[in-house]
């Protein structure tokens, strides 16, 4: 449920429509591809590791996560989860994957004809099913239980992760980057033979490079967001990142739009201007949004909290110079172990062992100075919320942050209740002022 | 037990220990129902058992060593030390729908802190898909929010008849339920639409289970809910398809005991072999019994 | 006199914190590890004695909640807790392995709230591709790195084999344990062996291996009972430890084979001498150990998938297991928010449909509470298959 109010009240980058717009136009174009006979894959998000590599063999991508987001907000995912009930699927799996089991289901009661009832056109019958280890357990279990429904190849792409200290071992980056590469490798080959075509190398070549400049400049707009008052609020991100997290459409036209985003927030900078009217307050927000409730953020801005950075999961990769490495496999490889492993080094000396994503947000605060964290565990999400309960101890104990935790799920949206968020403001703000004075007097400098 | 029994002669008994309700059922040898009492289960469910099996044999104008088998079933099924055997209440409930509804192929039990979903060929219980952890899928789901209404359970079908147009009740979890009733009062709704609303609730959330089993007509509802006649109409909504009510939906488990009693004493009859029986005494059941 | 045997076992069980100790006075380190994934063969190799770790049933968490949501593995949680709670500070230290998500999440948490001298998490692939294999044996020797600090020692080629050699010993001998359940009816109980196994499992390898010559004698020479026919039960699951829910699963049944972690699956096989340990080691425990995290695929890089076959390819290796053993039933039994394992329960029920034997999902939330509802659901699936 949202709150209701409909007034707008943060101050939106221009730049950012024209990204936003990229999601649904590229669904259009990709939808127009389908029906004109070019191959579907499935893919999970798989952090720009599988994505070049479909996208130069010019293959169409849907993503189940971003369906089962769609069918919820629709407010159709029940029949769906009834149904993955019904087939026999333990109910405390990941919701996006039970709607997405009743999905497949109904898919294929009507011969791999999309359900007439499902939102946007329904998924189409794919060519096979890319998933992948990296983030949890769920991600490559899901598409191996499709094997159920649809009959078709599933490729799981690996994901590294070992733990920060082990890290530091002699040789762990390189095995890392071995394994990645000629994973992609073998990749590359299943791909080939299944749609019958061999790899355009020059044109990954170029998908990579343009690949890996978005995300630099989506991370120097990122880095932008440090200045005070922040010129840019996290619903922007979140509606501008998925042409870079995607690779969506033509990356020349994302670069530039990326580059007008850059310049307008760039702009705010210099000529002081927030994000919302009055910025009191400055938090960081973890992990996934409530896409279907987003107007609680206008109402918090309204009481000058500013949201200033956000979810790591789907921030860029802090850029690096691969301009030496010469095969794009491997340019792939390194790129996407960044995302990871960048801060591991960092991490160690901190002495915060918990997860690259834990320690990603004791940099987020410090660095973008903000008075709170806004957490949002999601019931039948653990990836996304297992790291959070520590979160906030660590960032009460080291920096003196206070965390305001509010439930929802991914699925079955009313345990999300912003009224009850809203309720709780005005003790946290006092909170965050309590914790600012805190701060001073221990000698930090926000 | 004498030598040359006659199975005519024989009384056979069954007891459900539910968690909220305690019933005792006695059957003759052509399955005639001699006695049948039902009463609150409590906390002292292990002392009780033995003051409802008095009651039934009185009802009967029985003494207890009338009683060939006696096999106890329900939640407390461990605590009854005069019984010869326990058997769990999804295969007895099997057996007394059965008996009551020979064409029956799926049974929908919604008791008060549990829901259970048998499918069952020819008297037999084949699979079974079971709901004891969630408050929402079973009777205590209408207990609390018709609590919360200031409404007492028995009146919430009559209400529910004069239904015109239900409210969509989102939530799955009870708590979140009774607050988005409160929403829909404090919005003007009416409290018949309201408790339509939540029938139609709890009904899909007991559809779901017995859709794990396939639903295959007949399909029998059995359970305390089962006397809430906006249910029957909701479920069978749910289901899509007609539903067959016992008489008495609170008694097929503890006759469907004593039919696997007179079941077992006929088996044993048949092989030659005794009717071996504990000597039995009723007496309160402590922990060291 | 010294217990042998079963009674040796139940006093291992009964005693594990005391036998670890007794270990440490005899100046050897103690290393805990809560998932069968990790190589014990290099334990061995450097004299290090392994003990596993446990959830516990019968505690209520309560330090645990500062740190991990309730929507949890309860039996990572548990073993979590029991951990805060400096149940496990006689250890030298933990291995653990990023064979799942609770595990991976948990060792951070267990790294950052607790003081062990030593502490190593071993990265592992999804997959049992080549380059897999090879990223794994990478990690392990990370692995060798850090317990040749810890020890003193240095693995040799010597050593590595030797520990190699006795752990396959172990292998064949728990093989050989379940030989023991074909027989009706069987001459050991699953009860019995989960607590043979999980003696073995905090013992060095000699010490278990003794162990368990002793239990298949004493276990050979009961006279056979003619008891009443019990269903023959197969158990699948990630893992069960715990007596109370064995003494559920059996109180009306015989377990006979348990497809888990508390029994054969740690055991299946053996590990190749040929070449390079540390791969010989990868590949064994990526491509032996049938648990759902690994993703296994019927065929290399296949173009074109078929359901049935990838179900046989799965789970083919439990085919002979059910006419060997005469399995009557099939309890797939899982703790809540299990996921690897849950999200195969429709496919693994699919392959025991397709071998005609009757199988039931039991979910229940580790903790006392839910050995009454297990029971009630073991009941009545035995009813339906009587």
């Amino acid at each position: 449920m949202s709150t209701g109010e409909k007034k707008r009240v943060i101050n939106r980058v221009k730049a950012m429509y024209p990204l936003r717009a990229k999601v649904d136009e590229s669904y259009l174009r990709s939808q127009e591809a389908i029906k004109a006979g070019k191959p579907t894959v499935w893919a999970m998000l798989n952090f720009c590791y599988g994505d070049p590599i479909l996208k130069a063999m010019d293959i169409e991508v849907v993503y189940p996560e971003n369906y089962g987001a769609a069918l919820a907000a629709a407010g159709v995912a029940r029949g769906y989860l009834d149904r993955a009930d019904a087939e026999g699927f333990p109910t405390h799996l990941c919701g996006y994957s039970r709607a997405n089991f009743g999905y497949a289901a109904r898919l294929m009661e009507l011969g791999g004809e999309p359900p007439p009832e499902a939102p946007m056109g329904g998924m189409p019958k794919p060519l096979f099913l890319l998933s992948s280890v990296a983030v949890c357990d769920a991600r490559y279990k899901w598409f191996q239980a499709l094997g159920r429904y649809l009959d078709v190849p599933v490729w799981t792409l690996e994901a590294p992760l070992p733990g920060i200290r082990e890290f530091q071992l002699e040789g762990c980056y390189e095995e890392m980057v071995k394994l990645s590469v000629s994973h992609l490798r073998d990749f590359v080959t299943f791909v080939e033979k299944a749609v019958g075509r061999k790899m355009d190398w020059d044109r990954l070549d170029e998908i990579v490079n343009l690949m890996m400049e978005i995300n630099r400049v989506s991370h120097e707009v990122n880095e932008l967001r440090k200045a005070k008052p922040c010129p840019m609020h996290s619903r922007d991100f979140w509606s501008a990142m998925p042409p870079a997290l995607f690779l969506l459409g033509d990356l020349k036209e994302s670069l530039q739009l990326y580059k007008n985003l850059y310049d307008e927030v760039a702009e705010r900078v210099e000529n002081g201007i927030s994000a919302i009217p009055e910025e009191k307050y400055r938090l960081v927000f973890a992990e996934l949004p409530p896409w279907h409730s987003l107007d609680l953020f206008d109402r918090l801005a309204e009481r000058g909290w500013n949201f200033v950075i956000e979810s790591f999961g789907y921030h860029p990769p802090p850029p690096v110079d691969l301009s030496h490495v010469k095969d794009p496999l491997e340019r792939i490889a390194r790129y996407s172990l960044q995302r990871m492993v960048a801060n591991y080094r960092d991490a160690l000396q901190k002495n915060v062992v918990a997860g690259a994503d834990v320690y990603i947000y004791l940099k987020y605060v410090s660095e973008w100075k903000c008075d709170g964290a806004f957490l949002h565990p999601l019931v039948s999400c653990r990836s996304a919320s297992t790291h959070l309960p520590h979160l906030a101890n660590i960032l009460m104990e080291r920096l003196k942050v206070p965390s305001l935790i509010v439930e929802g799920d991914i699925v079955d949206l009313r345990l999300f209740n912003p009224q009850d968020a809203l309720q709780r403001t005005e003790p946290f703000e006092e909170a965050m002022e309590h914790y600012r004075r805190v701060r001073r007097e221990l000698g930090f400098d926000w | 037990m004498a030598e040359g029994v006659h199975l005519g002669d024989l009384f056979f008994a069954g007891i459900d220990i539910g968690s909220t309700m305690t019933k005792a059922v006695i059957i003759n040898a052509e399955g005639n129902i001699a006695a049948a009492i039902k009463g609150p289960t409590g906390a002292e469910h292990r002392h009780l058992a033995n003051d409802v099996m008095l009651k039934a044999l009185d009802g009967a104008g029985l003494k207890l060593e009338d009683v060939a088998c006696i096999i106890a079933t329900g939640y407390g099924r461990f605590n009854v030390p005069f019984a010869d055997e326990h058997i769990t209440e999804l295969s007895c409930h099997a057996k007394g729908v059965c008996h009551l509804f020979p064409g029956a192929r799926t049974v929908v039990d919604i008791g008060g802190q549990d829901a259970k979903c048998l499918k069952v060929r020819e008297g037999r219980l084949i699979d079974f898909a079971m709901n004891d952890k969630c408050a929402a899928g079973t009777g205590r789901f209408l207990e609390l929010t018709a609590q919360s209404l200031g409404i007492k359970v028995e009146d919430l079908a009559a209400l529910s008849e004069k239904a015109t147009s239900p409210v969509e009740i989102s939530n799955m979890c009870t708590i979140f339920a009774q607050q988005e009733v409160v929403m829909h009062l404090s919005q003007g709704k009416r409290i018949e639409d309201i408790i339509a609303g939540l029938h139609r609730a709890l009904a899909e959330r007991v559809a779901a289970l017995a859709r794990r089993l396939g639903v295959e007509p007949e399909v029998v509802l059995t359970g305390g809910v089962a006397k809430n006649a906006g249910m029957v109409l909701a479920m069978g909504q749910s289901l899509d398809c007609e539903l067959l009510v016992p008489e008495e939906p609170l008694l097929t488990g503890a006759l469907g005991a004593a039919l696997l009693a007179r079941e077992r004493t006929i088996r044993l009859l048949a092989e030659g072999k005794p009717l071996e029986r504990k000597p039995r005494r009723l007496e309160k059941a402590t922990f060291y019994s | 006199m010294a217990a042998k045997g079963l009674s040796r076992a139940k006093e291992v069980c009964s005693q594990r914190p005391a036998v670890a100790k007794g270990a440490t006075a005899r100046g050897k380190k103690v290393i805990g590890y809560p998932c069968v994934y990790v190589p014990l063969e290099l334990l061995a190799a450097l004299d290090i004695v392994p003990y596993r770790l446990y959830g516990e049933m019968r505690e209520p968490v309560t330090e645990a909640d500062r740190v991990l949501p309730a929507s949890f593995c309860p039996i990572m949680r548990s073993c979590l807790d029991c951990a805060l709670k400096g149940r496990h500070d006689f250890l030298d230290g933990v291995i653990t392995i990023h064979s799942s998500d609770p595990q991976e999440k948990t060792a951070r948490i267990w790294q950052s709230y607790t003081t062990l001298p030593y502490f190593h998490f071993v990265d592992m692939p999804g997959t049992t591709r080549p380059e897999a294999v090879d990223y794994f044996a990478s990690q392990l020797k990370g692995l060798v790195t850090t317990l040749e600090s810890l020890s003193g020692k240095k693995l040799s080629a010597d050593n590595i084999t030797k520990a190699i050699n006795a752990y396959n010993h172990q292998r064949s001998l728990v093989q050989s344990l379940f030989q023991l359940t074909r027989p009706s009816p069987p001459l050991l109980t699953g009860t019995e062996i989960v607590q043979v196994i999980k003696a073995v499992m905090s013992l060095p390898v000699d010490e278990g291996n003794q162990l368990l010559t002793e239990v298949i004698e004493e276990a050979k020479a009961r006279k056979q009972k003619s008891e009443a026919q019990r269903a023959r039960l197969l158990l699948w699951g990630s893992t069960t430890d715990d007596a109370e829910v064995m003494a559920v699963l059996e109180s009306n049944a015989n377990v006979v084979f348990l497809e888990d972690c508390g029994g054969y699956r740690p055991y299946r096989g053996k590990v190749s001498t040929a070449g390079d340990a540390l791969t010989a080691l990868a590949r064994h425990y990526l491509t032996e150990i049938t648990c759902a995290r690994t993703f296994i695929q019927n065929v290399a890089a296949p173009t074109k998938k078929d359901y049935h076959k990838d179900l046989h390819a799965r789970y083919g290796y439990l085919k002979s297991v059910i006419t060997d053993w005469k399995v009557d039933g099939v309890v797939l039994l899982l703790v809540r928010y299990c996921d690897p394992f849950a999200f195969e329960v429709p496919a693994v029920k699919d392959y025991f449909a397709s071998l005609g034997v009757p199988a039931t999902y039991i979910e229940y939330d580790y903790t006392e509470g839910s050995l009454a509802p297990m029971r009630t659901r073991v009941e009545a699936f035995l009813e339906t298959i009587g």
